[in-house]
């Protein structure tokens, strides 16, 4: 009779070819986790390489990052700070009233921004709302439908908006919708792999009760699946909209409107304390949109974990 | 009348279901048994056709369902509703949009993808919810209910329908012998009254001998006996469930049939399955 006992059994019996089965799975793991550890090394040491990075060079470079701040910092005196402007309508040296001397027209071009960001995130949202539905291995109506699908995400995400941006002004002319497209269309591209991934998780047995009751694809879909995958989905757009908030700054840059084109002109005209001026109401902007989202984003999460 | 000729499915090289040959009249209330495996499950997905069959027909009332597509095929699965062991209702989404949800191939495009159902839908909604006394659940998010309430939601989704035949896979083989009863009954009360074809797979013997007309047994894709419940003998069961028979008859005591089988009856039970090995 067998008896299980601590001291019981020795030789070939389940334990000792468990323990020669389990020191083969380390070795062998042991050797993987070498093998990856010397690749890592070895690319590190070719990206320092390429990049230069050097302590001598970032050392060298320091200085000259103060050099710029210190070039476009404003020149505020405590004595006139709160000055208004003059009887002939000029603003007093020193004073905020004098470093902003285009608050209006920032806080217009910020109002542009933000906008941009909304639509683009609408758009891009609905894109990515159908194109994961057709792009998800076991969503999708036929196999080819999800190939192209995933091949068209796939390059929408690939290009950078800021290429996207820089086409469409040529196409649509200087000015926000440029922008607005470009945004939509690489958030498309994110979003909808994001999506379709959601979507691949989804329980399959709601959508199979909608096959039962006669159901098209697209019903399958909305009643299925969408309910399922909806709270991941709100979640992942507002995530996306703080991401669009920053792009819509950046496509300014090659005329595709909001806050960008300004920035850039100060960088490149004047160089002066309007870059700082600018800057900083660029980061506030972003700061508040992501802390605004973030509870937003999390207050959802929240919601769904006490189910 | 459903007609089944020499229907098979194949998986690779597996035969769930190898050349089954069944005529079910309208209104029967009919048991498919057999153990896990047997091929019950395949069998009913390919009369609703959400599998389809390798070879064979299947026909009601003459027309050909095996080969239906778009739209044809659409109309087949609205009429032949199903119920499935894990309900497949929409976790999400309240009672009552999940039960409407059985009239979706009623509806054209835009109203479905809105969501927009008629003040009749709702109340036929409500209606087929009250007979499975869930009316009062309707606006309760699905998810909260318990397995038995939402197998009763479903076959209510299934009634929406107004279908011509349900199907019900392993609809009890989830719940507790208190909501398999009350499951049980309302298919068996929803065949008498509405005069529905019912094709119920089943786990246990003692369910089907108690609900059913007519039981078909199968093992290894095969049906192995076919014939009124009554019938279903100790012989009969053994040939179904073969080295699992004891198994099958000691679960009598976990189904529906808890105040129904009398205590000596459960302790009876193996002896008699024991003699019948003889």
């Amino acid at each position: 009779m067998a008896h299980t006992s601590l001291d019981a059994g020795t030789g070939e019996d389940a334990v000792s070819m468990f323990e020669a089965h389990r020191a083969q799975l380390r070795r062998d793991r042991m050797a993987a986790n070498l093998l990856l550890l010397a690749l890592f090394v070895f690319f590190l040491g070719w990206s320092i390489y390429i990049s230069r990075f050097y302590p001598d060079r970032l050392a060298e470079g320091l200085p000259r990052i103060f050099e710029y701040f210190a070039s476009v910092m404003p020149n505020l005196e405590l004595a006139n700070l709160f000055e208004g402007r003059g009887e002939d309508g000029r603003a007093v040296p020193g004073s905020i009233t004098y470093w902003y001397a285009d608050f209006t027209k920032y806080v217009v071009l910020i109002g542009e921004t933000i906008l941009m960001a909304i639509t683009a995130t609408i758009l891009g949202t609905a894109m990515a709302l159908i194109l994961s539905f057709t792009a998800a291995r076991n969503l999708s109506p036929a196999p080819w439908i999800g190939m192209m699908s995933r091949r068209f995400l796939e390059f929408c995400r690939g290009v950078p908006e800021i290429l996207f941006a820089l086409v469409l002004v040529f196409w649509v002319g200087i000015g926000p919708l440029a922008g607005v497209l470009a945004i939509a269309i690489h958030s498309a591209g994110a979003l909808g792999k994001l999506f379709s991934e959601v979507g691949e998780n989804a329980s399959m047995r709601p959508v199979d009760g909608i096959t039962a009751v006669g159901g098209t694809w697209a019903e399958r879909m909305r009643y299925g699946v969408l309910p399922q995958v909806m709270p991941n989905f709100i979640s992942y757009t507002l995530w996306r909209f703080e991401i669009n908030v920053r792009a819509s700054a950046v496509v300014g840059f090659v005329g595709a409107g909001g806050i960008g084109a300004e920035l850039n002109q100060v960088i490149s005209f004047h160089s002066d304390d309007r870059v700082t001026a600018v800057l900083l109401l660029v980061v506030l902007t972003v700061t508040c949109i992501d802390l605004v989202s973030e509870r937003a984003r999390h207050a959802m999460i929240g919601k769904e974990s006490m189910r | 009348m459903l007609e089944l000729m020499q229907l098979t499915k194949r998986f690779g090289d597996t035969t769930a279901v190898d050349g089954v040959t069944l005529d079910i009249p309208d209104g029967q209330m009919v048991g498919v048994i057999g153990r896990s495996g047997a091929g019950k499950s395949s069998l009913l997905r390919m009369i609703n056709r959400l599998g389809d069959p390798t070879d064979g027909s299947i026909t009601y009332e003459g027309r050909e369902i095996g080969t239906l597509k778009g739209r044809a095929l659409r109309e087949w699965r609205n009429e032949c509703a199903m119920v499935f062991q894990q309900f497949n209702l929409v976790g999400r989404l309240d009672v009552l949009t999940n039960v409407m949800s059985g009239r979706l191939f009623h509806h054209g495009f835009a109203t479905s993808m809105l969501g927009v159902f008629s003040a009749r839908e709702r109340a036929f909604a409500i209606r087929a919810l009250d007979r499975l006394g869930m009316a009062h659940t309707a606006l309760q998010q699905t998810d909260t209910l318990s397995g038995g309430q939402m197998q009763r939601v479903a076959i209510a989704r299934a009634l929406v329908q107004e279908p011509r035949i349900m199907l019900a896979d392993e609809p009890i083989a989830s719940l507790d012998p208190m909501n398999a009863k009350l499951v049980m009954d309302a298919l068996r009360r929803i065949c008498r009254e509405d005069g529905l074809t019912v094709i119920c797979n089943l786990h246990t013997l003692d369910t089907a001998r108690t609900y059913c007309d007519r039981v078909v047994g199968m093992r290894d894709g095969r049906v192995v006996f076919e014939g009124a419940s009554t019938a279903l003998t100790d012989r009969a069961a053994r040939e179904i469930y073969g080295a699992e028979a004891d198994e099958a008859f000691s679960e009598s005591m976990t189904s529906t049939s808890l105040d129904v089988v009398p205590v000596a009856a459960m302790v009876e039970a193996p002896a008699v399955a024991a003699q019948a090995a003889r």
